[in-house]
């Protein structure tokens, strides 16, 4: 009887010792990716404009990333309500952000990753813009002012990683956060309306473990300390855009 | 010569509030509209500022949200839309820009105005939001100020945008 109490309470003990363990193993990768970073993307008060004190960017592990992105690319479209163009032929179809794999002809190695604007801090589409629609935030979000914005598709042109579209077709039923028309280009904005709402982008929330968000110009912020361990790389870096999206393991 | 030009000045304000009156008369038979104009006097301005500035003031604001990220909702277009216009008709259809019932729609087309705010933004609140800043709501008064004297609304109008609208569910 006694010998089964002491069972009983080892037995607890350990129960709980275990879970403690699990935690301490866990949480290097987990916690401090996730909880930290939303905490770092504060709400910024809604009368007061951008600054530049401030760059948003983030850290993509692809390694992590168990569908390729496939996720995250869901979570887009169901926050920007993209994609289902009745009309729109599948050259034609928006894609804010798409999969992509890429495969090594040498070795047959492939992986998957998602692609989406860079959002570059020299972007080229912004150059080639005639009406100064396609533009880049004091905080680094480069984006289209569709007031502006003639549907003239130069930055489409421009744009070295596809990112962004065109719709050629009448939309109703918009979100209300995310206005998108015919005749205008569109892309990727970082969900700017969240980022100014101090929530993190809609990806970024559905794949809390592959991706860091943050502030690149502070240099404590764990999107940089994140980036400064384990490092980051460019897509097509020898462009010199110094991109605000970047990857690991690819 | 002066007098003249006064006169002309004179006819077109005339014509241009003969036009803009239009938007005072009776509202179609429907619920969506009524509780627009009735809440008139809660309007982010004064109802006079509202029909001759409102698209300045848009103007501006969306200028301020899309450069600088500044996203105060007192000039915001989709406030506008939250507070004047429901999710659906009253036969529980979807209401868009263009259908009698719309807000927007019943004073362009009394003075024959073709607007594109429309091709882009949404029209009509999310039907699983605060549409019409439900009485009570903590988004009632998003304004700065001239609110305190905001009439109550009537029992009838409380009913009306506190109860579901019919067919809503369908």
């Amino acid at each position: 009887m006694n010998q089964n109490r002491v069972d009983e309470y080892r037995r607890n003990f350990m129960t709980a010792l275990g879970g403690v363990a699990a935690v301490a193993v866990v949480a290097p990768s987990f916690v401090l990716q996730t909880a930290h970073a939303a905490g770092e993307v504060t709400a910024k008060p809604a009368d007061q404009a951008v600054t530049d004190a401030k760059r948003w960017g983030m850290l993509i592990d692809v390694t992590k990333l168990t569908d390729g992105g496939a996720a995250m690319v869901a979570a887009c479209k169901k926050e920007h309500g993209w994609g289902d163009e009745a009309h729109s032929d599948a050259t034609q179809k928006a894609h804010w952000a798409r999969v992509v794999k890429v495969t090594d002809k040498l070795t047959q190695n492939s992986f998957s990753l998602p692609v989406m604007c860079q959002h570059c801090e020299n972007p080229p589409c912004v150059d080639v813009c005639p009406t100064g629609a396609s533009m880049k935030r004091a905080d680094g979000i480069v984006q289209v002012n569709k007031h502006t914005c003639i549907g003239c598709r130069y930055c489409m042109m421009a744009c070295p990683y596809k990112a962004r579209s065109f719709v050629h077709e009448h939309l109703v039923d918009q979100k209300a956060h995310s206005p998108r028309g015919i005749g205008t280009v569109e892309s990727c904005n970082m969900c700017v309306h969240r980022v100014d709402n101090g929530q993190l982008p809609a990806c970024v929330d559905a794949a809390p473990d592959a991706v860091t968000f943050g502030d690149l110009n502070d240099p404590n912020s764990t999107l940089s300390q994140t980036l400064k361990a384990i490092g980051g790389k460019q897509i097509r870096a020898d462009l010199g855009l110094n991109t605000g999206v970047r990857y690991h393991g690819i | 010569m002066t007098s003249k030009f006064s006169n002309i000045f004179l006819a077109s304000v005339l014509a241009l509030a003969t036009l803009l009156s239009g938007c005072d008369s009776a509202p179609a038979a429907g619920t969506n509209l009524e509780t627009a104009k009735q809440k008139a006097d809660q309007c982010v301005e004064p109802t006079d500022k509202m029909r001759s500035n409102h698209m300045s003031m848009l103007d501006h604001q969306r200028d301020a949200t899309m450069i600088e990220g500044i996203r105060t909702k007192q000039h915001s277009l989709n406030e506008c839309i939250n507070c004047h216009v429901a999710p659906t008709k009253d036969d529980g259809t979807p209401l868009h820009y263009g259908d009698d019932q719309h807000f927007c729609t019943t004073c362009h087309a009394a003075v024959g105005q073709k607007i594109d705010c429309f091709q882009c933004h949404a029209d009509r609140p999310a039907g699983d939001e605060n549409y019409q800043h439900k009485v009570g709501s903590a988004d009632a008064h998003h304004f700065t100020q001239g609110v305190v004297s905001a009439a109550m609304p009537t029992a009838a109008e409380v009913q009306m945008v506190v109860q579901p609208q019919q067919g809503a569910a369908q």
